[in-house]
């Protein structure tokens, strides 16, 4: 047992061990933070390399900032940035530090992966890629939509678009309502804008939040149709986050056909739903969708879809 | 190590009262020599303005005491921030008033109402001292009180105009008055720690709790004598406990006129506040909590996160020691107590210092295991627990100490002070390069154990609050890049913390502070996960997703400033 009491003598030696070990470990991780001009390398890789279709995305999650910052709008845009899932891109470059990933990506096939410093750029391909025919949250302008809101008795008021400045407020105040939008009579507004979702990830959508009994109309003019109707709908975090609030029900029809309407509970979060079209694919109708809930007390409703 | 060079005498005295004190005063020149690179906090600001208004009421009370004492004047200026008492909001005041109002010793108001919070650190690490130095040695003492100050949390704490180190101040001070009243049973030390309950009464409201770790403790401390009372059919209290519950009260109303009206309920109302907070945002572990139930496991993992690990093992060390000898105690007690031969049992300790440390520890940080107790200050709520938990260092010091000098008996001289040195600076270094480092960012640095600042945000653990980092979003970029005139989206920053800012040149002044993204050229936000909504909602309003600067600390991102297209 002598290397037991020779242990034991020399135990005491953990303890400076462990104050120089966290020493040379804080001075590791104080150095070692990714250079400039790596993310400027790995940006010009990227740019090189992604297609319009293509996502683009930070991992982990906190560095995302920086990507904007260093990748720039023109990389980084809106519809990568906040999009509703990952499935609706054939192709991913994922730019990620420390060997963290996308965890949408999950299942999908590394087809390459290059080094610049600290970063790593990996190629994923989708392996089950999909065949986007039409995004509704692009088509919220006068040109390809139309807004109208009716009461609980069935009257209905047309809601002119507007270009006015956006309004945004702090923290609870939910989505900015965009400068570009549909302004209804009497209160209630649709607009394409950018919401957090039950876990805080930002989601592109149309903002048409319903303000009571009666029903919203969206009417997307000349959609190309596909197999399915692709969406989520989801509600403010800070509105549904105490689930004590209405559920958001919104239907959708293609031309005379009834699609189907799915409904959102609080609690649901960014919740897809799926529906077929397999019967009107391939023709061109006009698709309504409409929103309603029994109260509109904080129903900051959001959703997106496109036919695929 | 018996510090030779020295010479101090066996016996705790005046020498150190002075090392104490030295210890303090070092540690609040560090304070003041970092603390204009500290932004405002969102409570600060509040205090600020209640300390000005109560610093008013005093010198209208020596300049017209019968106005000053009616129910106008009182509520006039003591309704502001009446939730907290009235102990430091004054001190803050009345330093504020003499230290630069007066005679301009700080050019910077903030330094002036910033400075008792750092003093009180200072008594931190002084009793600390005292306190390890009496209950073991003054190795210990000087370990535990170096240890406490090097946590990256306090050091970020104890520099602002708030409760929470001043209650771990008062705590540990409360604590260690209450210990040497039962030491030395004289009237003197039980008056004093009615005193101090009554100041720590009137510092924050985890005072309440003390009571749990002081009450238990006297009277197991007394227990042989309450027996003998008991048996001869009379209740024999110790004095410390009556002062506490009798002076105590009477120090902290003293203290806070505007509990001197409507007295009952104005207690209540005090009391109600706190026991139905409202829950704030706060992330831990990549979840957003916003109210109960909060996780279990949210102390063990902040602790060890935001604590040194150094600091930790000792710590590890020396309850592993004071609860070997409790243990063997404990076998000794009950073998006596069933007729068998005590053995070789530890000499008792009088003082009974293990357990009075040991109830202070689990009271301070008790209540943060409870599934109803907010946890959205992080760590600084029980930043009382800290002071014990640096003592139990100190303690553990002494023990590798020991088993050092058993292990190299060959040492002798200067060999062997320079290898005691080396020991020391093994446990203290690594402590003071993460606190230095650490500031202005306190809340978002975390150990190297769990990787840093970085690791900290890849385990999902929350990045700041209080929106005190728009100071270092000026500093890095809007001072220099911002036209004459730009509006600026402050986001979680207070208007009063801006106002101060631009006071003391820390923000350009001619740049308008606006509420709301859209108003703004420039955008802030301070990143925490509950706050990304606030980033989207720029996005929408800026017309891009890029920001044009990011304040960072070790690569991850604390404030993002975004420019309108």
């Amino acid at each position: 047992m002598r290397w037991l009491e020779r242990w034991q003598k020399w135990a005491f030696a953990a303890v400076p061990a462990i104050g120089l070990l966290e020493l040379a470990a804080h001075a590791v991780q104080t150095h070692s933070v990714v250079p400039e001009r790596d993310w400027k390398a790995a940006r010009a890789y990227v740019v090189s390399q992604a297609k319009p279709e293509d996502l683009v995305a930070f991992a982990p999650r906190w560095v995302d900032p920086v990507g904007r910052e260093l990748f720039g709008a023109d990389v980084a845009t809106l519809e990568r940035e906040a999009r509703p899932d990952e499935s609706r891109f054939p192709r991913a470059l994922e730019v990620s530090i420390r060997g963290a990933h996308v965890p949408g990506l999950e299942g999908w096939r590394r087809s390459s992966e290059q080094r610049f410093g600290g970063i790593t750029v990996t190629t994923w391909d989708n392996p089950a890629p999909v065949h986007l025919v039409d995004d509704l949250v692009s088509m919220v302008d006068p040109q390809h939509m139309r807004v109208t809101r009716a009461d609980a008795g069935g009257r209905e008021a047309e809601c002119t678009f507007v270009h006015g400045s956006p309004q945004s407020g702090g923290l609870g105040a939910g989505p900015a309502t965009p400068g570009d939008r549909f302004a209804c009579p009497g209160g209630g507004i649709v607009g394409a804008s950018v919401m957090a979702d039950l876990d805080y990830f930002p989601r592109r959508c149309i903002y048409a939040p319903p303000t009571g009994p009666g029903v919203l109309r969206l009417r997307f003019l000349g959609v190309r149709l596909g197999r399915v109707l692709h969406g989520h709908h989801g509600i403010y975090v800070e509105a549904e986050r105490m689930r004590t609030g209405s559920p958001v029900t919104i239907s959708f029809k293609a031309g005379d056909a009834t699609v189907g309407s799915v409904v959102h509970h609080d609690g649901d979060g960014w919740k897809p739903f799926e529906l077929d079209t397999s019967e009107v694919a391939g023709q061109r109708a006009d698709v309504v969708a409409e929103i309603s809930a029994p109260s509109g007390d904080r129903r900051m409703y959001c959703f997106e879809a496109d036919t695929r | 190590m018996k510090l030779p060079a020295l010479a101090l005498p066996e016996r705790i005295g005046w020498r150190d009262h002075v090392i104490g004190a030295l210890l303090g005063s070092t540690y609040v020149a560090w304070l003041l020599s970092t603390a204009r690179s500290l932004g405002f906090p969102r409570d600060e600001g509040v205090y600020f303005r209640a300390a000005a208004d109560y610093v008013r009421w005093w010198r209208m009370l020596l300049e017209h005491p019968h106005e000053a004492i009616q129910q106008g004047a009182i509520d006039a200026l003591w309704s502001q921030n009446h939730e907290h008492p009235a102990l430091m909001k004054t001190l803050f005041g009345v330093s504020w008033w003499l230290l630069h109002e007066k005679w301009r010793v700080f050019s910077d108001a903030s330094t002036a109402f910033r400075l008792p919070g750092m003093c009180m650190a200072a008594v931190a690490l002084w009793t600390t001292y005292l306190f390890g130095a009496r209950a073991w040695s003054r190795q210990a003492g000087l370990v535990a009180a170096l240890l406490l100050g090097l946590m990256p949390r306090v050091f970020f704490h104890a520099h602002l105009a708030c409760f929470d180190v001043p209650i771990m101040a008062m705590w540990i001070l409360c604590v260690y008055v209450h210990w040497r009243a039962q030491e030395r049973r004289g009237i003197g030390w039980a008056l004093a720690a009615g005193i101090v309950f009554g100041l720590t009464l009137e510092t924050k409201h985890n005072a309440w709790f003390l009571p749990a770790a002081l009450v238990p403790y006297a009277l197991f401390v007394h227990r042989r004598a309450l027996w003998r009372g008991l048996k001869a059919g009379r209740v024999t209290l110790p004095a410390s406990l009556v002062s506490m519950a009798v002076v105590g009260p009477i120090v902290f109303l003293a203290l806070w006129p505007y509990l001197w009206n409507d007295t009952l309920a104005r207690i209540q109302g005090w009391l109600e506040f706190h026991l139905h907070h409202e829950y704030y945002n706060i992330e831990f572990l990549g979840r957003n909590y916003f109210g109960p139930p909060s996780p279990k496991i949210y102390v063990p993992v902040m602790v060890l996160a935001t604590v040194p690990t150094v600091t930790i093992a000792l710590f590890s060390v020396g309850v592993w020691e004071r609860g070997t000898l409790a243990m063997k105690r404990l076998r000794a007690g009950i073998r006596g107590l069933l007729g068998r031969p005590a053995g070789d049992a530890p000499r008792r300790d009088a003082r009974e210092t293990d357990l009075l440390l040991a109830l202070s520890l689990l009271v301070a940080v008790g209540p943060f295991f409870l599934s109803r107790t907010p946890i959205f200050g992080a760590t600084k709520h029980w930043l009382p627990a800290y002071p014990v938990l640096a003592l139990w260092a100190g303690r553990g010091f002494v023990v590798v100490a020991a088993a050092m000098r058993r292990a190299l008996p060959a040492l002798d001289g200067r060999k062997k002070l320079a290898v005691e040195a080396a020991l020391v600076a093994s446990v203290v270094f690594a402590p003071l390069a993460v606190t230095a480092h650490s500031h202005p960012f306190g809340l978002s640095s975390y150990v190297p154990l769990v990787g840093g600042t970085a690791g900290g945000a890849d385990l999902g653990l929350n990045r700041q609050f209080w929106g005190y980092t728009t100071q270092n979003a000026a500093a890095e970029y809007l001072n220099a890049k911002a036209p004459r005139g730009a509006s600026v989206f402050i986001h979680d920053t207070t208007w009063d913390a801006w106002g101060r800012m631009q006071e003391e040149g820390r923000v350009r002044s001619d740049l308008r502070a606006v509420g709301t993204p859209h108003e703004g050229m420039f955008a802030l936000v301070q990143h925490e996960l509950h706050m990304s909504e606030v980033d989207y909602s720029i996005w929408v309003a800026d017309g891009t997703d890029a920001p044009v600067y990011i304040v960072e600390q070790d690569g991850v991102p604390i404030v993002s400033v975004y420019r309108r297209q």
